[in-house]
Order: structure tokens, then C-alpha cells, then sequence
């Protein structure tokens, strides 16, 4: 992997955390091909013999551009209670790597996250931590999310909602 | 109305009375909701005398399935047996009482304790003893240390409860007329619901009684709460939209909310399930069961303490799906709740329905829920707002009445309504929640008399 490629990789997805954390979703929106798949599977507390903790048959998130778009056009009405007055968020994203060249214009990356989340007046912040394995596509020059699949670490999630995304 | 604050001082000595007298002119002392000595006595008298929810059949198919579920604290393992039965015991071992099994879900012969190596087989047997001939010797009778029953454990069409208290009524009679509501979802079809993967599970910052009652007699908040999704056009834009249909008050505080769409708009028959459906419907469900069946928007209500219940028409991408979501609210603390909510459609609707509907739950309810995620925002609000001196003070110095008043003497029963319990012609009426009131009263009321309204 040469060096230049990794940093339009990083680059793309700080870039995306910083339009998540400044409420630009819209710019958003257009980081992601028009066939992505977004997922959030739920994840369980298994024995290793049990096999997978990862259960794909229910998610937090089972999203296509178009549920995503309605998702960020309810963010736009007067009254989407959850974030108006807007919870301050912060998205971490480390551990960038580039897994595989699936095809000449197409990556694997997975990242790590961790979202911090303040709201209110409350003392303590909320937080969501895991990992997301993306598909990332050349399109017309630019890398843009075709797939991603988070992965949480919580079983039980320690927030009230998933009113962010991830 | 307001009670003014010189009324405080002529209740009687007990909060039995103060309370007593409140409820019975609609209003709910504040300091009820958040309160810790309440919480307390709550998880005694309510969630140790009454049923809650275990699980569904359909999360045990074969013999050894098993899954790990809490009543309350108490953490419990339910298993599907050689003979096919379901058997929920205490998860802890009975040696020294380590947690017995910490995975989700699984299939198993036998339970391994990992502290000294005892085991028990699907009946709660104690099979094994690492060195125990050697070390116990004849006095050790490994029929008395099996893994200690849940006292009751029985289940109403699929749907898996248990209870602490031995001498509970059985379960069908302390569902009472539910079930002829339940029926309509869990009976349409050949089959009934299945569940599909795990429930979400996810803790909000508020009161169980909050969200038990929110589902149970809330429609009113709908319009306001969800607004966000009227201006999207995904909901209705009747400023009366869920009010439309019917109220229902049951037995031991239970209720359902049966909407119908607003007079001159329409609803597609049979909560737009598909036609090939209708069939079954017709032959499973009774006539009046599906003259409701047939013009119903959502049947959301409770069954008291801590499940709820919700089968809507919601949609995602333009298309409108039913499904059946279960939830139980797990009291963790008296502002702390974890929910457990399941999806279930039914196990005979077309492969890419049930597809469809479950999109149609991902994007309406659970964590992400477009009309969840204002829900428990405004669940918090209620309990930050209601924990301190002026909303907790038990002399109620500070007019901290809730209101609860919405229908009370104003609308009348409606006779013609053919379901069990009493049926209000409208969703905008306070009648569940004072009904839940009701019970949790009778169940509370021992030990409110026993404390002074100074407390
Ligand atoms: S505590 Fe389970 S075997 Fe000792
Ligand atoms: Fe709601």
C-alpha cells in the first residue's frame, strides 16, 4: 500500500467525522455512493465454542442511501426532539487500515470509533465505541463509502439512542 | 386543575391516604415517579408479586436452547428441556452461588459452573460434582442442590412469564381480557409471530413507570412527540390522528389503545398485510376480533409492570409494513431503565414482508428509531425534572401534582365496543393511566400506610 493512498483514506473518513460532528449532513450524504449499504448489526454476549457475537440478523441500523436521506431530512424539521437543542458530539475515528485492494477501485478499511456524546445538562457523557469495516469506491475520481458495517462493542448500548451516526 | 398547597396540609397521616385521595381526582404526586424508597418497595410488592415477561417460544426451538434473561436483578437462565418443556431457574449456581451461564444464548446438554466444576442438565439437575464421592461421601444428596425453579413459569400463546411469588394467580387470569387483544396479533395467522435475531437492549436515563405508561395510554403525546415525523409526511396530519378509535382499561392494570384512521382518510385493511394473508385471518379470528383487526392502525398498550406491547403500520422508504414489537422495561434503578425490545411478524407472511417489515421497525422503533429516539429524549426529561426537593416532596408543599385528568367524568364508556374491558370511544383519555395507577396502588398499598406523609 503506498503512503499516498493511506492518507486519502484517513483523510476521507476525519473529513466525514468532521461534517458528522458540525451537523453537515447533507456533505455527508454525498460521501456515500448512491448504493451503500449501512449497516449496525447487534452485538451479543456469546461462548467462543457458540461461534460469532456479531448477530446479523437484527441491527440498530439496516440503512440504503434513501432511509439514511429521510433520516437527515427529519433532522431538518423543527421538531426532532433528540437533537434540537443538538447534543454535542465528537467522533473519534484511530486505527485506520487499509485491509484489502478488493478491486482497482475498491478498498477495504476498517477503523475504530469512539462517539462521545454530551447533551443537556447532564454531567456525564454518553458513549458509543467499536468498529466499522467499509467498502470504500472510486467514483468519478473520489473514495466514497459504498458499504459499512459497525460493529459495536456494547451488548447492551449505554446511550438512549442512536440519534447520531456512526 | 391544580390542588393548591393548603390542601396539603388536610390529607391524612399515611401516604396511603394522601395518595389514595390524589388518584382518585385524576392527579399523580410527583414525587411517586423518582422516588427511592418507593422504588424499593416497588420491586418488592409489583415485580415480586405480579408476571413479567421472560421471552418468546420461538428463541427456544430444540432441546437445549437455551437463553439468559434478568426479573429485575434477579439473572435467570431458561432452557428448552429433552422433552421439549421450557424450565427458567435462578442463573446461579447452587454451590456458592456463581453466576451460572453469562452468554446470550446458546445450546447446551448440560451447565458447567466454572468456580469449582459442578453441572446441572436441562431439568436444573445436579449431574455432576468434580471429586464428589471422594470429598462429600454419602451425605451428599445431589437431588437437593439443583438449580433453584423461577416458582412460576407459564405462557400464554408463545409468549414466556415468569413469577417470584408461588401463590400468584395463574397466568391467563391475571391477563384477563389482554388476551383477547393479544389474539388478534398472536393468532391471525397459521403459525403466529416468530422473533427474528435478538432483542435490542439499551438503558435510558428515566422511570419504568414512565415508559410502561407511555405505551400504555400515551396516544395524546403521539402528534407532539412525533411531530417530527408528521412534517415528513410519514405520519398522518390530523392534529388528531391518533386519538381515533379506542381506549381500553383491563383487569391488574393493563390496557390497549386500538387507533383507527381519521374519519374520511382510510387505511389499508388489515394493517396492509399482505392479501394472500387475509385468508387465515378470516378463519383464525373471531368476527368482532376482526372487525377490529380490519380497520386498526396500531394496537399499542401494556400489560402491567413491565411489558409492553406495540403492532403499528410503519414504513420505510415509501412503504407501509406491520410488525409486532414486544418490550420489556427492566427496572435498573429509580431513573434507570434497560429495554428489551424484540421484533416479531408472523412466521407464515412471504419471505420479502418480513423483510420489509423489519426495515420498517429499524427505522420507526429501537435505539435508532426515528419516533424511539424522540421518545426516550422526552422519557429523560420527565425523570431529570422530577428528582429533587420541590417535584419529590411527599407533603406536596409545591402543588407537585401531576395530571392525569384527561377524560375523567367527561366520556363515557362505549357500550357497543364488542372487546373485553372498558372501551372509551377515544385514544385521548387518561382512563389506562389511572388504570395502571390503580393497581400499582392496590399492590403498594400495605406499605404506604405505613409510612407517614412527613417521611
Ligand atoms: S460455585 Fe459453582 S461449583 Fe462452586
Ligand atoms: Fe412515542
Amino acid at each position: 500500500m503506498d503512503a499516498e493512498l493511506y492518507y486519502e483514506v484517513t483523510n476521507l473518513l476525519h473529513y466525514e467525522a468532521f461534517l458528522l460532528d458540525n451537523r453537515r449532513y447533507e456533505e455527508w450524504l454525498d460521501l456515500l455512493t448512491d448504493d451503500i449499504v449501512y449497516r449496525m448489526p447487534v452485538r451479543v454476549t456469546r461462548e467462543v465454542r457458540d461461534g460469532s457475537d456479531v448477530v446479523d440478523d437484527m441491527a440498530y441500523f439496516e440503512e440504503s442511501k434513501v432511509s439514511l436521506t429521510t433520516r437527515v431530512k427529519r433532522l431538518r424539521t423543527t421538531s426532532a426532539w433528540a437533537e434540537d437543542p443538538p447534543p454535542r458530539t465528537r467522533h473519534l475515528i484511530t486505527n485506520i487500515m487499509i485491509e484489502e485492494r478488493m478491486k482497482d477501485d475498491e478498498l477495504k478499511v476498517r477503523s475504530n470509533f469512539l462517539v462521545l456524546r454530551s447533551r443537556s445538562h447532564d454531567i456525564e457523557s454518553e458513549q458509543l465505541y467499536g468498529e466499522r469495516i467499509d467498502v470504500l469506491r472510486q467514483v468519478d475520481g473520489r473514495w466514497k463509502i459504498a458499504e459499512r458495517r459497525i460493529i459495536p462493542d456494547q451488548a447492551i448500548l449505554s446511550a438512549k439512542n442512536i440519534s447520531m451516526f456512526l | 386543575m391544580h390542588t393548591g398547597s393548603q390542601q396539603a396540609s388536610v390529607v391524612g397521616n399515611s401516604l396511603y391516604d394522601q395518595v389514595k385521595e390524589k388518584l382518585e381526582q385524576g392527579l399523580f404526586p410527583q414525587w411517586i415517579q423518582t422516588d427511592p424508597q418507593i422504588f424499593d418497595l416497588e420491586i418488592k410488592n409489583i415485580f415480586g408479586r405480579t408476571w413479567q415477561f421472560l421471552g418468546h417460544e420461538s428463541e427456544l426451538k430444540k432441546p437445549g436452547d437455551f437463553v439468559t434473561r434478568w426479573m429485575v436483578n434477579d439473572p435467570v437462565l431458561m432452557v428448552k428441556n429433552e422433552q421439549g418443556e421450557i424450565k427458567a431457574f435462578l442463573n446461579s449456581c447452587t454451590h456458592r452461588g456463581t453466576h451460572l451461564c453469562t452468554a446470550d444464548f446458546g445450546n447446551r446438554k448440560t451447565f458447567t459452573c466454572p468456580f469449582h466444576g459442578w453441572s446441572f442438565n436441562l431439568d436444573g439437575e445436579l449431574i455432576g460434582i468434580v471429586a464428589g464421592n471422594k470429598i462429600y461421601g454419602e451425605a451428599m444428596d445431589k437431588s437437593e442442590w439443583g438449580l433453584r425453579p423461577i416458582p412460576r413459569v407459564e405462557s400464554y400463546r408463545g409468549l414466556i412469564f415468569g413469577s417470584l411469588d408461588p401463590n400468584v394467580m395463574p397466568l391467563e387470569e391475571y391477563l384477563g381480557g389482554l388476551k383477547w387483544y393479544w389474539d388478534i396479533f398472536l393468532t391471525r395467522s397459521d403459525g403466529g409471530m416468530e422473533v427474528r435475531g435478538v432483542p435490542h437492549r439499551w438503558v435510558v436515563n428515566t422511570n419504568w413507570k414512565m415508559t410502561l405508561e407511555n405505551f400504555g395510554g400515551d396516544p395524546y403525546h403521539v402528534p407532539t412527540s412525533h411531530k417530527s415525523t408528521v412534517e415528513l409526511g410519514i405520519s398522518p396530519s390530523h392534529p388528531l390522528y391518533s386519538s381515533f378509535g379506542h381506549q381500553v382499561v383491563l383487569e391488574h392494570g393493563h390496557c390497549v389503545n386500538v387507533n383507527v384512521a381519521a374519519p374520511g382518510s382510510s387505511s389499508p385493511p388489515y394493517q396492509g398485510l399482505p392479501e394472500e394473508m387475509w385468508p387465515m385471518f378470516e378463519r383464525n379470528l373471531t368476527k368482532e376480533q376482526l372487525e377490529i383487526f380490519k380497520k386498526c392502525t396500531v394496537i399499542v398498550g401494556s400489560c402491567f409492570p413491565s411489558l409492553s406491547f406495540h403492532c403499528p403500520i410503519h414504513g420505510s422508504e415509501g412503504h407501509l409494513h406491520n410488525y409486532l414489537t414486544l418490550r420489556v422495561w427492566r427496572p435498573l434503578g429509580p431513573t434507570k431503565v434497560e429495554i428489551w425490545s424484540w421484533f416479531l411478524i408472523d412466521k407464515s407472511a412471504p419471505e420479502e414482508y418480513k423483510e420489509a417489515a423489519y426495515k420498517g421497525y429499524i427505522s420507526s422503533f429501537g435505539p435508532s428509531g426515528t419516533l424511539e429516539q424522540d421518545d426516550t429524549e422526552i422519557w429523560v426529561r420527565v425523570a431529570d425534572a422530577s428528582k429533587a426537593s420541590m417535584a419529590r416532596d411527599k407533603q406536596l408543599n409545591y402543588n407537585n401534582l401531576l395530571n392525569y385528568m384527561m377524560g375523567m367524568g367527561k366520556i363515557e364508556p362505549d357500550e357497543t365496543f364488542p372487546g373485553p374491558g372498558t372501551a372509551y370511544p377515544t385514544c385521548y383519555v387518561d382512563y389506562a393511566f389511572r388504570g395502571i395507577h390503580k393497581y400499582w396502588f392496590e399492590l403498594m398499598a400495605e406499605d404506604l400506610k405505613k409510612i407517614p406523609v412527613q417521611a
